[in-house]
């Protein structure tokens, strides 16, 4: 495709421009880096159109070049178009210098390894250093101005990559000495002094020899990075976030340099300070701030250097200079400023925060800066908003908030009048012009003209702003809360409309004022019973001001409303109100008028809500109540109300599955009797109210199991072993399949599965009732020998540990020993409900690991669950 | 201290956007320095459409106040500073500087250098006086020597080009947009010694200092026990020295007569070189007693090329320069209305114009008047519910002058009567609109022999004064 036209071009960047996204996905999006970067060559376009186009990639080289390497190629074509421009004077080589460092810059393309890097520092360096840089570059008249542009281009290369510039500081040193533009070169060795005083010490490198060296260094040869690769990922602050504030954050490496160092950096510090003033304003305080950061690491360096500068910046009200100021109070403190220069430094700013040749913007600046004056000795806690101790009353009284103020220097000055009242608390009062009258009459006004009949919004807004800012600043003073509450009160007399505005400053303020202010507003509601537009407002307000317990009054102005409800809408807000009420559980005469709105109301939605709110009332238990009725989980359905809140009470009254939320185990068996208990240790992992565990057994093994019933578990607190009587039709292990319903501590009801609990053949062993003592041999021989002939008769060889038979007896079996002869033979009897039994005569033999056991029963089932137990003794041992 | 982007907009109450994104201009190399300080509360700079949105929306500049909108209008949604947090997306993008002057909004977002959150204090942020600056700069760009539509097109066309000089990277150079293109074309001439960057070039040909000295006064008359009258004075100085070298020196003097009152709250031009400690201390805050500093007032400074302010201060004369008398009372559908003014006899009586205006806010057009004057004419503006009592140059002899009359108002319409907040029912208000040629309320006067120049040549020296006066 050959060159656009101007006319292309234009209508191609006003597309881009109105939505560069849009257009980069469109089907020209892809070409237009390239056809830039082509045009940009093209004989046919006017240097104009030309410069456009490299504004362009001055301002979307992200979105032009959006990858490393596509960045690198734009960077080159860029600097080859500077090169091929005719030795005659262009408007295009500023433009093209910023165009190729801002491609470098911010397409991460600046390093050592970068082709175009390496061809941009050294043609900088040597435009910046006034030098003959080749006739590429335009007569040596045009290289003039492109010096303080290649200045600019170095500065926001150091600021991209720190450190880039630590090796040619006596370069640009010198270079400040002779006749070099003033301001750039000011800025950049300033950015880069401050740079190197960051990453040297990780550098290693000596201040000393950055600053003394000769301006040979990197003339020609190869660009040094060492300390931008050292320095790089740390990026530093230029103008430090607040210096007090940051000294962890920022940690600067504490220097100690050498007495020669030091002489040396005074020397550059000084030389920059000396020609400041030759700066633009702005610049001046760039330099400062950057010059009080680059100080205030180095320990023992006194700041002295600074107060020279500091009366003549007093004087000005320049918004950045004055800041700059601020900003060496906060980062050197009385080190820089007695308490005399900051008592004048307060002045000067009191002064000029309210200086009528001073804009508005520079004025509420100022004002913030007066609350967060970066006091010599603070006595409130760090980061909040406060008046400085030396701001008294008088240095305030031209900072006092009137009706005529803008509404936001009325709201910042209303700020420091609440804080000049918290702090006068205790001093005398009843003067006139005492800060609480005015604070008073101001309130009044405003309300005054929130009450203005169809006025703007914002006048309703910043009365109630200034409400919620005294109440948030006076909460203690009922002197200031009883006014404001009565005049709060005739505003809503005046102007129901304002609802809104009063709920979202119920809902905002602390305990001091919304308790008074509730009630009076509720007395105000349910005292005025309205119609229309007020009464939806009415409602609207009952809604958050109701007191829970259902006062007659309140019902009575519903049942009153319920006549004037016609439309759906307002309908839904009476609802909403006899909702409020439900959930503080009702009372008497709630029950009566959902009754009657159950009947009366013309929507079918709002008959139907009244109802089945009615139902609840009748049905639910108070706390279950205000669970169901609470803040509903699902989100706002736009179908009818009635579903959306059905969502909320199904979340609230249905069962819902949930985890288990408490550990089931079976704990130790104690082999009693005459019933079989299991014992069951409990563990909660979260408090749980009336927890029911129902038990189930596959396969009918044993009777229906009853349910376990627990008041209350917590986590952390000993809880007691349960007991679960089991009733086995057969002899048998099995799985118990465990269920628990509960209540959680928000009174929703949840069930869940426990996993299930294994009852082993051992848990189901009872003992005989014991014999009288002597006639144990005998009960046990006629036992023995009832199992025969129906029953089973088997030998098992029963592994012994080293511990031998007596402690594998007393371990594991010793409730159901019958007859003992210790060590070496014992005959053992036990019971299996429901009517089994399990006889076992163990003799010691002669071998050591083992014990041979002859066994009967009665139950030929038994046979294989005893084998296995035998054979399992030892392995649990 | 770098800002991430600067908008222009123009606010257009009516259509469906209510505004248009007149000028943008972005800095992608202080973007990427946002991305690695903010880190995880990192948020970037959304398209003009968005941002024009978003930020008209929480300005207030949007037509649709109807309803209460939380986001909004919530009581705790306060705004203390011109700074402020849009929602773009589920994101806030803060911190935006904006304000809003003559119709028209200036916004820009200043690089932290640090993460977002906690939010740091605004005092902490370097870009936050750089951008303010910047924007000032563009409006007094926009503004200066503008008078229409036309005028504006052609400006807002140089601006791009402009900030390529005063704010290449973001980082704003230059305050004074226009001074920046000078600067180029000037910074050929290679000088011996230093040049200060906000001075563009040399001055060649005839020296010349002129001063010019302004004063307002602002002034409120309530005639009430409980509010107190006020008055004050504003003064502003403007100097252009036209003289030759790179840094002359020049020192202006301003004096008082005996028993003038002193300056106060005297604000200067960073270009005054030092200031006495009693012209740094001397403000209004201590109120005036005979051991207050009375001048004369020394400014040295270098001067730059254009026309400067000097110097700002305020004053409280003893007396206001013309007592008002206003009297309202409404008897059904009329309004009876009473004016007294009388000229303090220490005022020059010698007007370059003098007239009262009557507005009355929150009625209907003027239906019927009828009017007594003892000097001057009254000008009737019915539709827009407006009189103008036209004085002219001089008050007669006895300094007073009295106007009476009956006003009838027909029904109120909206859109075209005027709505004021604060003159509800019985509340309203007369304002004065005059302006003296060669006084000062104040009496300060630049002395032209007191003008010191250290300079080549012998300038001429001329100085003017001019006193306006804006009463209520």
């Amino acid at each position: 495709m050959g060159p656009l036209s101007r006319e292309a071009w234009a209508q191609r960047l006003g597309a881009f421009r109105a939505s560069p996204s849009a257009f980069m996905a469109g089907a020209d999006g892809e070409d237009l880096g390239r056809d830039l970067l082509s045009d940009l060559r093209s004989e046919k376009l006017s240097e104009q159109t030309k410069v456009s186009l490299l504004a362009l990639s001055l301002e979307y080289p992200a979105q032009l070049w959006p990858d490393v390497p596509a960045a690198e190629a734009a960077a080159t074509s860029l600097l080859d178009t500077m090169v091929l421009l005719p030795p005659r004077p262009s408007a295009l080589r500023r433009p093209l210098l910023l165009a190729a460092t801002t491609v470098l810059a911010s397409g991460g393309v600046l390093g050592p390894t970068s082709g175009a890097s390496c061809r941009l520092l050294p043609l900088l360096l040597g435009l910046a250093s006034g030098r003959d840089v080749g006739r590429g570059f335009g007569p040596i008249s045009e290289q003039r101005p492109l010096q303080a542009t290649a200045c600019e281009c170095l500065r926001e290369l150091e600021s991209c990559k720190p450190g880039l510039l630590g090796g040619i500081l006596g370069l640009l040193r010198s270079l400040l000495g002779q006749e070099g533009p003033i301001q750039p070169l000011s800025l950049l060795l300033a950015l880069a002094l401050r740079n190197t005083l960051v990453v040297q010490p990780r550098s290693g490198a000596s201040l000393q020899g950055l600053l003394m060296a000769g301006v040979s260094s990197t003339g020609s040869g190869p660009w040094d990075w060492t300390l931008a690769e050292k320095g790089h990922s740390h990026l530093q602050p230029q103008a430090p976030c607040w210096p007090a504030a940051e000294e962890g954050a920022c940690a600067l490496a504490v220097l100690e340099p050498s007495p020669e160092e030091v002489r040396e950096l005074r020397a550059a510090v000084a030389q920059l300070l000396d020609t400041s003033y030759l700066l633009t304003p702005v610049a001046q305080a760039q330099l400062l701030w950057l010059l009080g950061w680059a100080l205030r690491g180095l320990q023992g360096q006194t700041p002295a250097l600074f107060k020279p500068q500091l009366v003549r910046l007093l004087g000005t009200a320049q918004l950045t200079l004055l800041h700059a100021v601020l900003a060496l109070k906060a980062a050197f403190g009385e080190a820089l400023f007695t308490a005399q220069d900051e008592a004048l430094l307060l002045r000067r700013l009191t002064l000029a925060a309210q200086h009528p040749a001073l804009p508005l913007p520079t004025h509420l600046f100022y004002l913030h800066c007066l609350l967060s004056f970066p006091e010599n000795c603070p006595l409130g806690p760090e980061g909040e908003e406060a008046a400085p101790l030396l701001l008294g009353p008088q240095l305030c009284r031209g900072l006092m908030p009137s009706l005529l103020h803008d509404p936001m220097v009325l709201l910042s000055r209303l700020h420091l009048l609440c804080l000049l009242c918290a702090e006068d608390e205790e001093e005398e009062k009843g003067q006139v012009q005492n800060p609480q009258w005015y604070l008073e009459e101001l309130l009044a006004g405003l309300q005054q003209r929130a009450a203005l009949d169809g006025g703007p919004r914002v006048l309703a807004t910043l009365c109630f702003q200034a409400s919620y800012l005294v109440a948030s600043c006076l909460a203690r003073q009922p002197m200031i809360l009883t006014p404001l509450i009565q005049g709060l009160t005739q505003l809503y007399r005046a102007r129901p409309v304002l609802a809104p505005h009063f709920v979202d400053l119920l809902d905002r303020v602390g305990p001091e004022l919304e308790e008074p202010l509730r009630v009076v507003l509720q007395q105000e509601v349910v005292s005025r019973p309205g119609r229309d537009e007020a009464l939806r407002w009415h409602l609207q307000m009952l809604a958050k001001v109701a007191e829970r317990d259902a006062q007659s009054a309140t019902l009575s102005f519903l049942q009153a409303a319920a006549a004037h409800c016609a439309n759906w809408g307002l309908q839904q807000t009476l609802l909403r109100v006899c909702r409020v009420l439900l959930r503080g559980g009702g009372g008497p005469g709630l029950a009566d008028l959902l009754q009657v709105l159950a009947r009366q109301l013309e929507d079918p939605d709002g008959r139907d809500h009244a109802r089945l709110y009615y139902i609840l009332l009748a049905h639910l238990a108070g706390p279950k109540l205000g669970v169901a009725l609470g803040p509903s989980l699902a989100a706002p359905a736009l179908t009818s109300s009635l579903v959306a809140e059905n969502q909320s009470f199904a979340a609230a009254l249905i069962v819902q599955e949930a985890p288990a939320p408490i550990r089931l185990s079976v704990g130790p068996q104690k082999a009693t009797g005459p019933l079989l208990v299991l014992q069951l240790q409990v563990e909660a992992l979260e408090p749980v109210y009336s927890l029911e565990l129902r038990f189930r057994v596959e396969g009918q093994l044993y009777a229906p199991l009853e349910a376990v019933h627990v008041p209350c578990l917590c986590p952390g607190r000993p809880a007691h072993p349960l007991f679960l009587p089991l009733q086995p039709r057969r002899p048998a292990p099995a799985q118990l399949e465990v269920r628990a319903l509960y209540t959680t501590p928000t009174g929703i009801t949840c069930h869940a599965h426990l996993p299930p609990l294994p009852v082993n053949f051992a848990d189901l062993f009872l003992p005989f009732p014991q014999p009288p003592e002597g006639a144990q041999p005998g009960f046990f021989e006629g036992l023995w020998d009832s199992c025969l002939p129906k029953g089973a008769e088997s030998r098992v060889w029963c592994p012994l540990g080293p511990q031998g038979l007596e402690a594998l007896v007393s371990r594991h079996l010793e409730p159901f020993v019958m007859v003992a002869q210790p060590p070496t033979s014992y005959h053992i009897a036990i019971r299996l409900p429901p009517n089994s039994m399990l006889l076992l005569r163990l003799q010691a033999a002669q071998v050591d690991d083992g014990v041979p056991v002859a066994l009967r029963t009665n139950d030929w089932a038994v046979l294989p669950l005893a084998g296995d137990y035998l054979r399992g003794l030892s392995v649990t041992e | 201290m770098a800002q991430r982007a600067v908008w222009l907009i123009r606010h257009e109450p009516g259509t469906p956007l209510c505004g248009t994104v007149r000028f943008s201009r972005r800095y992608p190399t202080v973007e990427n320095r946002a991305k690695v300080f903010n880190g995880a509360s990192y948020v970037p700079i959304p398209e003009d459409g968005p941002f024009l949105k978003a930020l008209l929306f929480e300005l207030r500049l949007l037509d649709d106040d109807k309803d209460f909108m939380e986001c909004r209008d919530s009581c705790t949604h306060i705004n203390k500073t011109s700074i402020y947090g849009l929602s773009i997306g589920n994101e806030e993008l803060w911190p935006v500087v904006a304000f809003l002057k003559n119709g028209m909004v200036y916004a820009s977002v200043p690089l932290v250098e640090q993460t977002l959150s906690p939010r740091p204090s605004l005092i902490s942020i370097s870009g936050i006086s750089q951008g303010l600056e910047l924007l000032f700069g563009i409006q007094d760009f926009l503004y200066s020597s503008q008078k229409n539509d036309t005028e504006l097109n052609t400006k807002l066309s140089q601006l791009p080009n402009l900030l390529l000089q005063a704010c290449p990277f973001g980082t704003l150079l230059d305050t004074n947009l226009q001074n920046s293109v000078d600067n180029n074309n000037f910074a050929s001439v290679s000088q011996p010694q230093k040049q200060p960057a906000w001075k563009a070039g040399t001055y060649k040909g005839k020296p010349q200092v002129s001063i010019s000295i302004t004063e307002k006064v602002k002034s409120m008359q309530y005639d009430k026990q409980d509010i107190a009258d006020t008055w004050q004075v504003v003064g502003a100085v403007t100097c252009k020295c036209d003289l030759e070298g790179i840094m002359p020196n020049v020192t202006i003097s301003l004096s008082l007569p005996t028993n003038g009152s002193p300056l106060q709250d005297i604000l200067v031009h960073p270009c005054v070189t030092s200031l006495d400690s009693a012209i740094l201390t001397s403000s209004s805050i201590d109120g005036v007693d005979d051991s207050a500093f009375s001048g004369p007032y020394k400014f040295p400074f270098s001067p730059p090329l254009e026309s400067f302010s000097l110097c700002y201060y305020t004053s409280q004369v003893p007396v206001p320069p013309i007592l008002g008398f206003y009297q309202m009372k409404e008897e059904e559908v009329q309004l009876k209305i009473k004016v007294n003014l009388k000229l303090h006899e220490s005022v020059k009586n010698n007007f370059e114009f003098c007239e009262a205006h009557i507005p009355f806010y929150n009625r209907g057009p003027i239906t019927q008047l009828e009017y007594k004057v003892s000097f001057g004419q009254l000008e009737v503006f019915r539709e827009k519910s407006l009189l103008i009592w036209i004085i002219g140059q001089k008050f007669p002899k006895s300094m007073e002058i009295s106007l009476s009359g009956t006003v009838t108002f027909g029904a109120k319409s909206h859109d075209k009567q005027p709505f004021d907040q604060i003159c509800i029912g019985d509340t309203a208000y007369v304002k004065l609109h005059f302006s003296i040629l060669d006084y000062t309320l104040t009496g300060c006067y630049a002395d032209q022999h007191s003008v010191q120049v250290f300079a080549s040549g012998k300038p001429k020296i001329s100085a003017r004064k001019l006193y306006r006066f804006k009463q209520t």
